[in-house]
């Protein structure tokens, strides 16, 4: 704590001192770990969420990273970029037109990659169970984790981050899609309907 | 200026162009007939209406009409910022084409084209006519249109029968 004093949490994995911490870090993982499961390790501390705000539920999702909960301390950041994320929260409804903008930004991210469906109209339409221009997201990329409520807390925001860090870890999910190239869960990549048909020219 | 005085105003202007002028809740409604909707569009915007809230309709599948409401309102006369006025026209169900006011009030371009989608109802000289939040498809079924039947759960099922 004083300046001066010797510090006594000297070898300690903190931010502070990033050698002492990439030293400490290789002592925890060198030789103890397969590469692979490194991978899985490193990826669930850089999961970076593109901001794709489909419904009310992109209330939630902002105030998960607000300073208040906080969800940065997962490892997870949101960023505008699709080109530079790996990690998609659908926020709500997903009607017809935004259906083919999440389709076509899922397919921007970096492999590998990841989907949490939030709220009950992302699990079977919600509110909106018969209206005629949603579409339910998972026949239109496939989801890893499901957050029921209208809207889920950002406490459960932050669980589901949570368990998807668990979920990447336990299954191996990084690692085996580099390098098998596919995982069993994923059959139906492409959606059977062709979402963005009515764009076409 | 109340909202009676108002309607007096806009009795006294339009004159035969309006069938009906009255005093809805909190706003004045006026309905004219197919062919003289410009015309009182154009009567309203020289007394200073110069923006459209928003245009609706409604589906009267009985009466085999739907009717076209646009709602307009001023930004710079104070007097006449405070109300809001709606103009109404009838059109057949069947064949529905309204003269578009996007000539006289830029702000109506956007909501003619919602009416478009979800009634199907044309607006002749509309410079942008295509559906606007639903995928074509979708437009082509007229969605809002009483006819248009949607899936329901039967979840009402168990009612007692006195309250059906
Ligand atoms: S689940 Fe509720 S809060 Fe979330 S998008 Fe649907 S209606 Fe909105």
């Amino acid at each position: 704590m004083g300046a001066g004093v010797g510090c006594p949490r000297e070898g300690k994995v903190y931010a502070g001192n990033l050698n002492v911490a990439a030293k400490r870090a290789r002592e925890i993982l060198y030789g103890k770990l397969k590469l692979g499961e490194v991978v899985d390790w490193a990826t669930t501390f850089s999961l970076w969420p593109v901001h794709l705000m489909t419904s009310c539920c992109g209330a939630e999702f902002a105030a998960t990273w607000s300073p208040r909960f906080d969800a940065e301390q997962y490892g997870a950041l949101p960023w505008i970029s699709p080109r530079q994320t790996n990690f998609i929260i659908i926020e709500g409804t997903v009607t017809r037109k935004m259906a083919c903008a999440l389709r076509v930004t899922y397919e921007q991210m970096v492999h590998p990659k990841f989907v949490i469906a939030m709220g009950a109209c992302a699990l079977d339409g919600g509110l909106f169970y018969n209206s005629y221009n949603v579409v339910k997201p998972w026949e239109v990329v496939p989801v890893d984790i499901y957050i029921a409520g209208c809207p889920p807390p950002p406490e459960a925001l932050a669980k589901a981050i949570l368990d998807l860090r668990k979920k990447i870890r336990e299954k191996k999910m990084a690692s085996r899609w580099l390098t098998e190239g596919w995982r069993e869960d994923r059959e139906y990549l492409v959606p059977k309907e062709d979402v963005c048909r009515w764009w076409r020219p | 200026m109340s909202l009676q005085a108002l309607a007096e105003v806009i009795k006294e202007r339009l004159g035969t162009l309006a069938k009906e002028v009255r005093i809805a809740k909190g706003h004045v409604e006026i309905v004219t007939e197919g062919g003289r909707l410009t015309e009182a569009a154009r009567a309203l915007k020289e007394m200073g209406f110069d923006h459209v809230k928003s245009v609706t309709a409604v589906d009267y599948p009985k009466e085999g009409k739907i009717r076209v409401t646009y709602h307009v309102s001023s930004y710079l006369k104070e007097d006449l910022s405070k109300y809001i006025v709606g103009l109404s026209v009838d059109v057949p169900r069947d064949n529905p084409i309204v003269e578009t006011l996007v000539p006289l009030w830029n702000s109506a371009e956007f909501f003619e084209r919602e009416v478009f989608e979800f009634f199907g109802v044309h607006f002749k000289g509309h410079p942008d006519l295509r559906p606007l939040l639903l995928i074509p498809e979708l437009a082509e079924k007229r969605v809002l249109r009483k006819d248009f039947v949607v899936r329901e759960e039967g979840i009402y099922e168990g009612v007692p029968h006195e309250y059906k």
